[in-house]
């Protein structure tokens, strides 16, 4: 419903602004690219503004937009909107003007100093090019800590792009366009102070290791108790932004990465699986019982709501590597309050050495009734096909599936349930890429 | 969605390059852009009878700040919507051009694009 109304809001604008340019009948191509150049910015501001309002991360409000995964792929492609808009805005403009000349259409993109709006448009413009570099991957695969800091360079862009608007902005009426600015300034201004002020105060809950299970010599679980006066609530497979305060690490200290966690709500402490996946999850694997962490959410809505009082219905759970950590936690969770349940767990793995937490998994299986892991290992099976599906759960097409996993197995498995018949509403994906 | 991000990147830079490198190229250019509007000349003096004339939006003159211009041809490419202009056509019309009906000048610019449209002075009134 919060993806709707983002996109529906993007669209109410964008026809008002055009209502508003075809009833000032635009004349020949010149006011053609003129109007289109005035719309472009409008839309283009608009979905910059909504993308930096997106960017608060509230814990709980990501429920709204089916989770923060999908919230982060809805913020990332308005930010793509956005700066393909505002990249056309002048150069539509500045054609628009070459019909009086290339002096004028130059001299509206470099005007002299004294015309600040247009330099603080190009401020903006500027800071967007590149805050955004890293995001799509303009100069290679980001480092995931620049692309972090210069994220932050998104607040001074919008700043300067509500100075230009707020000087040029005619086109839709002064009414309409005065409130547009301001409400949306507020929302894109009230964001950033949460994440940068308050989320930092209030947002972020004190904990410490208390141990530091070995799982593989790549993977390790943090077990995290409370520091403070609060506790995290949350749901089982939900997940977090921890940050670790170890100067001793050799990278991320004070660094927030999301992860997933494995406890089960009714536990007092936290577990997090960590796999080694980058400088940082490297860095975890020698973090040491007694580090300070701050715990952020809890966000994510992998699974419905409905789930959270115990009542299952009949799913199946397809996992791919550490992506097991959702489902892991969901496991203990059920399994500690023994309730009914009728899950069977598809666990795709590479080998047996590689099957994570399966010992622990197919423990839970015998001591609760209607739980059934079934490993599938890639070095003797292939990829996961149909057969292989059906075969081991027959009744698959009258099951909700919850697949996580790396983006591949995401896409293979949506794939396979979709061909042996188990609707698009039934099947929900959580993926581990953010970017 | 990247590739194509990056490709607007580099075509953004591609027409902004080319626009500026050709402007310099064509040094006539940048000389012949203003004859193209009406020249302004020394003696053209009209009074504001004259203007009121010229008050459609169509055939827009207005007065500010004792110089006359022809608008009309601006009055399509105009930020705001023709309305806001229409009431200022044909009469003194530099509370419009210094406020924008609120309390905001226009910018520096679009005083530079005004001057391409003048067509004279204003005759000063006499009293009949």
């Amino acid at each position: 419903m919060g993806i709707f109304s983002i996109w529906s809001s993007a669209f109410v604008v964008s026809l008002a602004t055009l209502i508003a340019i075809v009833s000032s009948h635009p004349e020949g191509l010149a006011g053609i690219l003129d109007a289109l150049g005035r719309a472009t910015g409008i839309v283009g501001l608009l979905m910059l503004l909504l993308a930096a309002a997106l960017s608060a991360r509230v814990p709980g409000f990501d429920r709204w937009f089916g989770g923060l995964t999908r919230l982060w792929k809805t913020h990332h492609r308005l930010g793509a909107g956005s700066l393909v808009l505002l990249l056309l805005h002048p150069v539509l403009l500045s054609l628009a003007q070459a019909e009086s000349g290339l002096d004028a259409a130059v001299q509206l993109l470099f005007p002299p100093l004294s015309d600040w709006p247009i330099w603080a448009g190009w401020a903006g413009l500027l800071l967007m090019m590149v805050f955004l570099a890293p995001s799509f991957s303009f100069f290679g695969h980001p480092d995931y800590r620049r692309w972090k800091l210069l994220h932050r360079l998104a607040g001074p862009a919008v700043i300067f792009a509500l100075m230009h608007a707020w000087q040029y902005g005619r086109t839709l009426p002064a009414n309409v366009d005065k409130w547009l600015w301001t409400v949306m300034a507020a929302m894109a201004v009230g964001a950033v102070a949460w994440r940068f002020v308050f989320s930092r105060r209030i947002g972020r809950l004190r904990y410490r290791v208390a141990r530091v299970v070995a799982v593989a010599n790549n993977l390790v679980e943090l077990v995290l108790e409370p520091a403070g006066r609060r506790r995290l609530e949350y749901d089982a497979g939900q997940f977090v932004y921890m940050a670790p305060f170890d100067r001793e690490l050799a990278a991320g200290h004070g660094e927030e990465h999301p992860y997933t966690l494995s406890s089960s709500p009714d536990e007092k402490n936290l577990r997090i699986a960590i796999k080694d996946l980058g400088d940082a999850s490297r860095a975890i694997q020698t973090i040491r019982p007694g580090t300070r962490v701050t715990i952020e959410g809890p966000y994510g809505r992998f699974f419905p709501d409905r789930e959270a009082d115990g009542e299952h219905g009949k799913q199946l759970w397809i996992a791919g590597g550490i992506g097991i950590t959702p489902f892991l936690g969901r496991a203990r969770w059920i399994s500690g309050r023994q309730r009914r349940c009728d899950v069977r767990l598809v666990y795709c793995v590479q080998d047996e050495a590689r099957a994570r937490f399966l010992e622990e998994l197919n423990a839970i299986s015998e001591t609760l009734e209607g739980f059934q892991v079934i490993p599938h290992f890639f070095y003797r099976q292939g990829p996961l096909d149909a057969g292989f599906l059906v075969t081991h759960v027959p009744d698959l097409v009258e099951r909700e599936a919850f697949v996580c996993g790396p983006p591949g197995l995401n896409t293979l498995a949506k794939r396979l349930l979709i061909g042996v018949g188990v609707g698009r509403k039934r099947i929900h994906t959580e993926e581990f890429e953010l970017l | 969605m990247k590739k194509f991000v990056y490709t607007l990147f580099i075509a953004f830079w591609a027409s902004v390059g080319t626009l500026v490198l050709v402007n310099m190229l064509v040094p006539d250019a940048a000389e012949q852009a203003p004859q193209r509007v009406q020249e302004p000349t020394e003696t053209a003096r009209y009074s504001l009878s004259e203007v009121t004339k010229h008050a459609t939006l169509e055939d827009c003159w207005m007065v500010i700040e004792g110089t006359v211009y022809d608008v009309s041809d601006y009055v399509p490419r105009h930020p705001a919507p023709p309305s806001v202009l229409e009431p200022w056509c044909g009469r003194e019309a530099t509370e419009g051009m210094r406020t924008k009906g609120e309390d905001s000048d226009h910018s520096a610019r679009a005083w530079r694009m005004l001057e391409r449209y003048r067509v004279g002075g204003l005759e000063p009134s006499r009293r009949d």
